[in-house]
């Protein structure tokens, strides 16, 4: 059994590369998906991965109409993400995590308007690479998909090693941060913008509906059950990873979409993390 | 050094009719005058909504002043702000601290350091050491590697005191330190700011509604209500027709041990302890 997967991973690209995406996806959770938890902005990952649908319908209308073929569904998809971003950020400037959870309810609401409305007037044949951006799936990527992860997730990696402790300052207490001399307001865009960057690119490889399962729960789940923050970031690349080698595993078993038991799997992981903290007191 | 000389300037604060208005328009301080000496134990105090916290912030350039000015240690809170922040250490109210980041409690202390670092921010031993004294200092040293949010309310009043304590700058501004805290929490608190102070001569800047619990400790008070009432030694500004002015008509004095001490309806009461 054990020698026999070997030989399919060895044997079958599609599988090598949903391997090393999810590796990938693991490293973008845990650098992304956690510091939004502690942000108290988990809620902008899904607003961010609907936001990029919308750009990414932008995009396409762009390029069907010959009116700016240069202008990618990518390029869209990274420039609505930031908007949101932006937009969030500065409702949350004062360093209120309630503030930018109403930002980002109304952005996440002006975007998926605009991606409806955007997609009434695409060609027909077009339809189908909007869904993308909607429902990827890890057994479908191509090479490009995997650079594309390979760059965000060492990108955010380095990002997050170098100011872990700002983006916890900030988290933590915005005011005082600031009122100590350091720049607060600076970090607090820099950690704001890069996560939707990386959730905007992570949704076009793999699918807006695996971005959100799978850059939450893990980390909501491993910050309700670990005590310190590497702590977290650590065990929510762990879940991660675990999740979607679980949904991998399963889709063979059963011929499921390999994204949506990963995030099944993600959600029981974040009730059994409650349960587990119940049982705890 | 420049900066060295200002640091010895002889007024702490210096404000010159400042006024500060919210963007809704809303005035929380007009024609705000008044001058303390350095260095000082200053109690700001005031009902509810009295601009104490407004105060603060324009101090700290947080926000600006639509008229007027106001220095600290000579910089002027407007243009100078990056000068003052270099000096001070701050502990918000408490609504401010978010509790969904699982710190320990020494990390908390030893932010206090290295805020005022510039990045990577590595903790040195002697920040270590230096965080360790100030938990000592409000009696928390068995808490030093405790999840701070798990701590109880007063505990964790105690821990960001402690954050101030650990950190350099001749200025210590504190706004409701003693907010959620019991009476024991309480006294912790104000023996340590009191003895730190005599030690240290640091400015202690501290913004509470009730000031009988450091009454005997504060040299100068400084009582707001949107203005300027009051400015002085304790028990100068504890007058009866000042108290009832700015508190309502229950207010009244008592004396204890030849101090004046104001009782008004909510003395006692913490109304940010909901
Ligand atoms: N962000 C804000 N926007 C608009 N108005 C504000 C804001 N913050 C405070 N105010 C108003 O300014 C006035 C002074 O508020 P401030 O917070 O300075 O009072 P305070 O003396 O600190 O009160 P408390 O004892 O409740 O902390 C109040 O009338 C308040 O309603
Ligand atoms: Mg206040």
């Amino acid at each position: 059994m054990i020698a026999s997967i070997f030989d399919l991973i060895l044997t079958s690209p599609i599988l090598q590369r949903a391997l090393v995406a999810s590796l990938f996806v693991a490293f973008i959770a845990a650098t992304s998906g956690s510091f939004m938890v502690f942000r108290g902005l988990s809620f902008l990952t899904a607003g961010v991965a609907h936001a990029a649908l919308a750009g990414a319908a932008l995009g396409l209308l762009l390029q069907a109409s010959g009116f700016a073929p240069w202008f990618s569904p990518v390029l869209g998809a990274v420039i609505f993400a930031v908007l949101m971003a932006v937009l969030t950020a500065y409702a949350g400037e004062r360093g209120i995590a309630q503030k930018m959870e109403v930002a980002v309810g109304v952005a996440f609401a002006l975007s998926m308007s605009i991606a409806v409305f955007l997609m009434y007037y695409l060609p027909p044949a077009m339809i189908p690479q909007i869904w993308g951006y909607l429902f990827g799936d890890l057994l479908l990527l191509d090479n490009l998909d995997i650079v594309l992860l390979a760059g965000t997730a060492l990108s955010l990696i380095l990002i997050v090693i170098l100011f872990k402790k700002e983006f916890v300052y900030v988290s933590i207490d915005m005011e005082g941060s600031t009122a100590h001399g350091m720049s607060a307001r600076g970090y607090h865009y820099l950690m704001i913008i890069v996560a939707a960057i990386a959730i905007a690119l992570t949704a076009k490889a793999v699918g807006a509906v695996l971005v959100y399962a799978i850059l939450v729960a893990p980390a909501a789940a491993s910050n309700e059950v670990l005590k310190t923050v590497n702590g977290v970031i650590i065990g929510c690349f762990v879940l991660a990873l675990l999740a979607m080698l679980i949904g991998l595993a399963s889709s063979f078993a059963i011929l499921a979409s390999p994204s949506a038991i990963a995030g099944i799997v993600a959600a029981l992981m974040y009730v059994a993390a409650i349960q587990v903290k119940r049982l705890r007191r | 050094m420049e900066g060295k000389h200002l640091t010895n300037h002889p007024h702490l604060i210096e404000a010159e009719s400042l006024s500060v208005k919210y963007p809704n328009g809303e005035l929380a301080l007009e024609d705000v005058t008044f001058t303390t000496d350095a260095s000082t134990f200053l109690a700001i105090i005031g009902p509810n909504g009295s601009g104490k916290t407004t105060l603060v912030k324009t101090m700290l350039g947080l926000l600006k002043p639509c008229s007027g000015s106001i220095k600290v240690l000579g910089y002027d809170a407007k243009r100078e702000y990056n000068a003052i922040r270099r000096l001070v250490r701050y502990v918000p109210q408490r609504d401010h601290i978010q509790h969904n980041v699982p710190m320990k409690v020494k990390d908390i202390v030893l932010m206090g350091r290295l805020l005022k670092k510039s990045p990577p921010r590595f903790a040195s031993d002697k920040d270590v050491d230096y965080a360790r004294d100030a938990l000592r200092r409000v009696d928390l040293e068995e808490l030093w590697n405790q999840p701070f949010p798990e701590l109880s309310g007063g505990q964790r009043q105690r821990v960001l005191v402690a954050r101030a304590l650990a950190g350099e700058g001749p200025i210590l501004m504190l706004d409701e330190p003693m907010s959620g805290a019991d009476h024991d929490s309480q006294v912790r608190i104000v023996d340590a700011l009191h003895e730190y102070h005599e030690e240290s001569q640091a400015n202690i800047i501290m913004v509470t509604h009730d000031l009988n619990p450091i009454h005997i400790v504060v040299k100068d008070v400084l009582m707001l209500n949107r203005t300027v009432m009051g400015i002085g030694h304790p028990c100068e500004i504890m007058d009866t027709e000042l108290v009832k002015q700015v508190y309502g008509p229950t207010a009244y004095i008592v004396e204890l041990d030849g101090h004046k001490y104001c009782i008004t309806h909510d003395s006692g009461i913490d109304d940010h302890d909901r």
